[in-house]
């Protein structure tokens, strides 16, 4: 089944800093902008949301027809954000991914030459994080 | 907010009033146009009471006063369901004149995000909205299933004009001619009646009117008839257009209305519409009320008329289902149960119609009349509303209604529609803005430009939210402008993207940002907005992200505006292709010039090293520069100095972003040039009015007019996918004065200009001078001071190759030329590195090579002293040198390429000018050339000495051709210095051809003979050369010119340890290979140096006998007397003792003696534990026991067995030896050691070599031979 979805990962002041579309369905021309707009709306419901619960995992906060945005709040002093659109229902998985990305994403961020906020450019967290889109989404 | 002061509250008590139905005749219709109006426009604005102040008594005993109220009239033709396509039709009419209106500041800027928080909600939210909404309500009016459109009263209107009107009002109300909605059944055709005859005060007199009202009064009653006068007002002129503008939508503003009407009409009028309302409309809906409510009362209220009525509607669900529901007509309860309902609500007894819309709900469910049912849950919500009480119930009822509505299918789409704008004002009103946006996005359906509508709501829903929304405020907009833009409705869709613009500026999302940005620029092209169109796609170009189909429709779509434009523009921040700022790179030339450019690349310290001694020192330095002092004013002496005629050249760093090819034509640099100014004050407005004109010309694209004081070059440029091209650049400034380097024009595919401006931006350039390194801005940096023009020296090199093999020593030569008149003199060269570069001789040039380096004969031969010439030195040219007009000379390089790689050479010649007015007396001209080293021959020696002779070594000379394809002739071996002679070992030839082929090695085995000696140091070896090539009798002099220079940087370079050691020696391999080009044959000199020959000990010895006797033994012992040859040759006196001993004190002492073996210098202990050590310094002869059996006591030393004696420097001695041997047999006679220690320890060689130490034996074999 093709599913969409599309991972970014959000540092301060909204600023993309890690994005990936993750989906197994065929790539569409406008699909880019499209997940980027609904991602980006979401992030007003995430600025409610997060200062609500102590959760890190916000799932399905926002919906676009049939794309579900979830969101993986990390603690971290830069105030990132792990976003996903999505439009499967597989809760776990995604609870899963967020979690394992984090942990790379942490690694990324104790690498001494990473400027925090910056772009994450690292062709290995790209191929890791795609593995584990394919692992549990 | 009180809910009955809300938007809803107005918007209910418009909507949902009494209607009444209009039927009139022709003649009526005809009276009211002579003031432009109908009939119902004519009496509609006095239809709406602000205060009526009526006393209502409904269902209960309570009398309650209205204070609103409100009648609609219809003409009883528009009592329908209007038609979906006119609707539709006038809906989109309306968005268009909305967008028309909003033409006007289209092109202006996006408004400031701030700015959009700030302004408050009316002033921001476009006004149609409230229009257009309610026009969207009305599309859904006179439905079956409510009854609030159903007509309350009929009113009547003839004319005064009309024959028999009697007769007339009976026909008006012909069933025929009546609504279909009448006829069928679902509204009530019995209605209150009433009668108005309408008298036109021109047409028919007045007693003619009043008769007729008589007859009226007399036929249908005396309460429900009514004379209407109008059109008293003779000539027309009254006005009174303020009351009916708000009715009368086609008019426009400026026309007069002609109006007849007076202002008794007008009273008359006013009366008239309220005494209808209030005398007869309200009591006859009260009555109605209170009549309904018994009904119901009686049939549903009470316990038993609940279950009977469960118990019936039970029986009804075996009914087939109807996809529309059951049809009530409206004599059915449901019907008047709603009537009941509606006309309470419409009465505002808001209580009463709630109870009864409760009872409707659960019969409509129970019927499954859903239509139905959801028109009584959104009367349900509403009334909820304006009561105030429990939200969540009113929510909940206009969320059913809603859903209720959608589920029906498209027949429920508008109604939804409409239930879902009252809920969105419900929520308002409430404050709850998030939620009314997702209601407005609920309500979007199939409808394009209606969707578009309800999410440009949605979006400012979520922009007066708190806190707001402003990404969701942004991708509604967006979505919605999407929409619109599917209807065609391009202003609108600029119109939305533009407020998202303003949400979206300078977002780091690049798909968002680009899809903004493309869109809106697209449409203002449409448009033919060029301007703001072209601005927005700009921003796009740019788009590295983007995927290359995407890439390419952005740029197609650009350059299609561009071209639609049809002029060329010029834009600041053109985006393709990138320009590295800081990758600029200024090169000029002030007192240093440069050959070529790679002399340009080498680093400034580099040539700075190189030139430390040659120029001027700080006091002349600082000569010219007060020089300039004195002219200058100091804000310009601190500027770049350049000189006219000589081009300063410029590197930038053009990157394509996008993976598909951009060509860019016609880059040049934008200069600003100032003429030289006396005044240091009026240099500043003259520079910037310059700077304005330049600019101006700059614009127009025209370069011409600045011609005259510099000149540019142009490049074009074609970029490939991603490339990175580095274009070179340079203007030439003619005339002195001032120039500054502004910026960089080039021209996108030919139509688009674009400009860069570096003053903005950080340019590293390279700074040349270190005493001006200090901070001064990026912008200061590209300003250059221009002086008169300046004698410069050109260079060039002429036989340069490009690859030389390791060892390749040839002749080049370097040309100096100069164009100008005026000459340059006191030239100075150095080079570096001198292991590979030496400057020659004049002579040198003319001289055929190799030739000269040939040994004329061995008396010229003399030592060149290497203080002689130093190399590392400064190299004048002789005095009377001096250049001018472009007569070049030529002066002769040696170049050996030492060591094999990539060399870069570099040259640096000063020279001063000729003329001593000028503003530089210096200039340096620097050369910078690489090679390519490629490795040839590599020679190796291992040098031991020759244990049979003294003063003698073996050398083995390796040889390997490490090049890839070369031969190589090995054409001659040099020791250097006067103190070795060398000669092959075997004079025969090795070598199977002339040639050592590539890959292949050789040997050679000669033998090197220290010469040395005390007498005569300063002669010349003889032998020094040996010949490896057959048949070649030419010797090279490796004391010539080039050579020896070459063999002491070799040497230098070569050098193991600061210590030079006097016990190695210098090898110089000449070889030779066939030129390809020419005949000529290269000559290559492979230079080896400090081979070290030492050994550890300064003293030689070897020991000199008969290696075979015989003897009888006849007598127990034999003597044999041998002799021992000591050289010492070292410069110091030796003192030597000889210890011999016996074979097994040999073996059994070994620790001691290898201990002693080492450098042990004084005391040392000696282990006594050893009780078979033997101290052989006791005279005479002693018999030593065999220690063990296997052992065999051979012989022993006698005679002097320990001997002592001292050794002058580079002298040699005999020493007698003699062994005694007891049987015959061969001996080894190594079993002694030598002592030597250096007499003179105060010597500083001390340091780095031992002063005493302990050598072993050589071994010598004799053998006895038993004689018979």
């Amino acid at each position: 089944m093709a599913s969409t979805a599309c991972f970014m990962i959000v540092s301060r002041n909204d600023i993309p800093i890690y994005e990936a579309e993750v989906g197994t369905a065929p790539k569409k021309e406008d699909a880019a902008h499209q997940h980027q707009f609904i991602l980006h709306a979401a992030l007003d419901i995430v600025q409610d949301l997060a200062w609500t619960t102590s959760a890190m995992f916000l799932k399905s906060i926002d919906r676009f027809n049939d794309l579900v945005v979830s969101v993986y709040v990390t603690a971290a002093s830069i105030h990132t954000r792990l976003m996903l659109l999505h439009d499967s229902r597989n809760d776990d998985g995604i609870k899963s991914f967020f979690q394992e990305v984090h942990e790379l994403y942490i690694k990324i961020l104790l690498n001494p030459l990473y400027l925090p906020g910056s772009r994450i450019t690292s062709s290995h967290f790209d191929t890791k994080v795609r593995a584990l889109a394919r692992k549990y989404l | 907010m009180d809910p009955v002061n809300s938007t809803l509250a107005r918007m209910l008590l418009d909507e949902i009033t009494p209607v009444v139905m209009v039927l009139r005749t022709p003649f009526v219709e005809e009276s009211c146009q002579k003031n432009q109006l109908s009939f119902i426009e004519m009496l509609s604005p006095f239809c709406n009471f602000n205060n009526i102040d009526v006393p209502v008594r409904t269902a209960s005993d309570q009398p309650y006063r209205l204070k609103k109220f409100k009648l609609r009239l219809f003409y009883a033709s528009d009592i329908r369901q209007p038609n979906i396509e006119v609707a539709k039709e006038r809906l989109n009419q309306v968005i268009t004149d909305a967008g028309e209106k909003d033409l006007s500041n289209l092109s202006s800027e996006p408004l400031q995000i701030e700015s959009v928080l700030n302004s408050s909600q009316n002033e921001f939210l476009p006004s149609w909205f409230q229009y257009f909404n309610k026009e969207l309500v009305r599309t859904v009016s006179f439905s079956e299933h409510e009854a609030f459109d159903h007509p309350v009263t009929c009113l009547l209107a003839v004319s005064s004009r009309d024959e028999d009107p009697i007769n007339k009002f009976v026909d008006l109300f012909n069933i025929n001619q009546l609504p279909s909605l009448l006829n069928d059944g679902s509204m009530d055709p019995k209605m209150l009646k009433h009668f108005v005859l309408v008298h036109d005060g021109v047409e028919v007199p007045l007693e003619r009117a009043t008769k007729t009202l008589a007859e009226m009064r007399s036929t249908f009653g005396a309460n429900c008839c009514h004379l209407l006068c109008i059109n008293s007002s003779k000539d027309g002129s009254e006005e009174h257009e303020n009351l009916w503008s708000a009715y009368k939508t086609d008019i426009s503003h400026g026309q007069q209305l002609r109006c007849f009407l007076s202002s008794d009409d007008l009273d008359e009028l006013k009366k008239f519409v309220q005494d209808l309302s209030s005398k007869h409309i309200i009591p006859h809906m009260e009555q109605k009320i209170r009549l309904l409510n018994q009904q119901v009362s009686a049939t549903r209220k009470g316990f038993r008329n609940q279950i009977k009525n469960l118990w019936w509607r039970k029986g009804k669900e075996d009914a087939p289902e109807n996809p529309a529901g059951p049809t009530y007509t409206f004599s059915s309860i449901e019907s008047q149960i709603r009537v009941l309902g509606d006309y309470a609500f419409m009465l505002h007894d808001y209580e009463l119609a709630l109870s009864n819309y409760r009872l409707l709900s659960t019969d409509y469910k129970l019927d499954k009349a859903w239509k139905h049912y959801a028109g009584v849950q959104e009367m349900m919500g509403l009334t909820y509303f304006i009561l105030d009480q429990s939200r969540k119930d009113g929510e909940y009822c206009m969320d059913n209604a809603f859903t209720t509505y959608l589920r029906i299918g498209s027949s429920g789409q508008r109604n939804a529609t409409r239930c879902g704008l009252w809920w969105v004002e419900m929520l308002k009103a409430r404050d709850q803005y998030k939620e009314a946006a997702s209601v407005y996005f609920r309500i979007s359906g199939e409808e394009p430009l209606h969707s578009a509508v309800m999410l440009e709501q949605a979006s400012y829903c979520y922009l007066f939210s708190t806190p707001p929304m402003l990404r969701k405020y942004g991708f509604h907009l967006v979505l919605s402008g999407d929409l619109y833009k599917k209807c065609d409705q391009i202003k609108h869709a600029i119109r939305t993207y533009k407020c998202a613009l303003s949400v979206f500026k300078g977002t780091t999302w690049r798909h968002i940002r680009d899809h903004v940005h493309f869109h809106i620029g697209k449409w203002y092209g449409f448009l033919g907005i060029f301007d703001v169109a072209i601005k927005n796609m700009l921003e796009v170009l740019a788009c590295g992200h983007q995927s290359k189909t995407t890439q390419e429709l952005f740029l197609k779509d650009f350059l299609q505006i561009i071209q639609q434009t049809g002029k060329t523009y010029e834009v600041p921040k053109l985006q393709l292709p990138v320009i590295n700022i800081p990758s600029v790179k200024v090169v000029y030339e002030d007192h240093r010039t440069y050959a070529s450019q790679a002399a340009i690349h080498v680093k400034e310290s580099l040539w700075r090293s190189l030139e430390e001694d040659m120029i001027p020192t700080l006091s002349s330095k600082s000569n010219w520069l007060e020089l300039q002092s004195k002219m200058l004013p100091k804000k310009l002496r601190e500027s770049n100095i350049c000189v006219a005629g000589e081009a300063i050249g410029i590197t930038i760093e053009f990157k394509n972003p996008l993976q598909i090819p951009i060509s860019i034509s016609g880059v040049t640099l934008i200069c600003e040039h100032s003429p030289a100014v006396s005044e240091p004050n009026a240099n500043n407005s003259i520079g910037e009015q310059n700077g304005e004109t330049s600019n101006k010309s700059a614009t127009s694209g025209n370069c011409a007019s600045d011609t005259s004081s510099f000149t540019l070059s142009e490049a074009d440029v074609a970029l490939g996918e991603g490339e990175t091209v580095l274009v070179q650049l340079t203007v030439t400034p003619r005339a002195e004065g001032t120039l500054k380097i502004v910026g960089i024009r080039w021209k996108l595919s030919g139509s688009l200009g674009g400009f860069c401006t570096f003053a903005s931006d950080l340019v590293r350039k390279k700074v040349m001078k270190g005493n001006r390194k200090s901070k001064r801005s990026t912008f200061d940096n590209l300003k250059f001071l221009v002086i008169k023009s300046l004698p410069k020296l050109e260079g060039f090199i002429h036989h340069l190759p490009e690859t030389v093999y390791v060892g390749d020593l040839r002749c080049i030569a370097l040309e100096l030329k100069n164009p100008c008149k005026i000459p340059v003199k006191k030239l100075k060269m150095k080079v570096s590195p001198p292991r590979f570069l030496q400057i020659g001789h004049k002579e040198d040039l003319e001289v055929q090579f190799p030739a000269c380096l040939e040994r004329k004969s061995s008396k010229q031969r003399s030592l060149r002293s290497k203080t002689d010439k130093v190399s590392d030195d400064i190299f004048s040219f002789p005095e009377d040198t001096s250049i001018a007009d472009g007569t070049p000379i030529s002066w002769p390089l040696w170049l050996r390429a030492a060591a094999p790689g990539k060399i870069s050479l570099y040259l640096s010649v000063y020279y001063e000018m000729g003329d001593i007015s000028s503003v530089m007396t210096y200039r340096i001209l620097r050369v910078h050339f690489n090679i390519e080293v490629l490795p040839s021959l590599d020679v190796s020696f291992q040098i031991s000495p020759c244990p049979s002779r003294l003063q003698e070594f073996l050398v083995q000379m390796d040889v390997v051709n490490r090049s890839s394809s070369k031969g190589f002739q090995v054409h001659q071996l040099s020791s250097v210095g006067n103190e070795w002679e060398i000669s092959l070992l075997e004079p025969t030839k090795v070598l199977p051809s002339d040639f050592l082929l590539a890959g292949q090695a050789i040997s050679w085995f000669l033998k090197l003979k220290n010469c040395r000696s005390v007498t005569d140091q300063d002669r010349p070896s003889v032998k020094a050369d040996v010949n490896l090539l057959c048949g070649s009798e030419m010797v090279f002099d490796l004391y010539s010119s080039p050579l020896s220079e070459f063999h002491h940087c070799e040497r230098v370079h070569q050098r193991i340890s600061d210590q030079e050691h006097e016990d190695t020696v210098d090898f110089i391999l000449v070889s030779r290979s066939q030129c390809e080009e020419n005949d000529r044959a290269n000559i290559f000199s492979h230079h080896i140096c400090h081979c070290s020959f030492r050994t550890s000990s300064p003293i030689w010895w070897i020991i000199d006998g008969p290696r075979t006797v015989k003897h009888d033994f006849k007598e127990p012992f034999y003597a044999i007397t041998l002799k021992m040859i000591v050289h010492n040759s070292s410069d110091d006196v030796v003192s030597i003792r000889c210890n011999p001993s016996d074979s097994a004190v040999n073996i059994s002492s070994s620790g001691t003696t290898s201990a002693a073996s080492g450098n042990e210098v004084g005391w040392h202990d000696l282990s006594l534990s050893n009780d078979v050590k033997i101290t052989p310094d006791t005279p005479g002869t002693r018999v030593v026991k065999p220690m063990s059996s296997d052992t065999v006591p051979s012989f022993i030393w006698s005679a002097s067995s320990s001997t002592h004696f001292t050794l002058d420097p580079l002298s040699s001695r005999e020493t007698p030896m003699e062994i005694c041997v007891f049987s015959p047999g061969t001996f080894d006679l190594s079993n002694y050691s030598l002592h030597w220690s250096l007499s003179s320890p105060s010597d500083q060689r001390v340091e780095s070599r031992a002063s005493s130490g302990t050598c072993q034996g050589h071994p010598f074999y004799i053998t006895v031979l038993q004689q018979d």
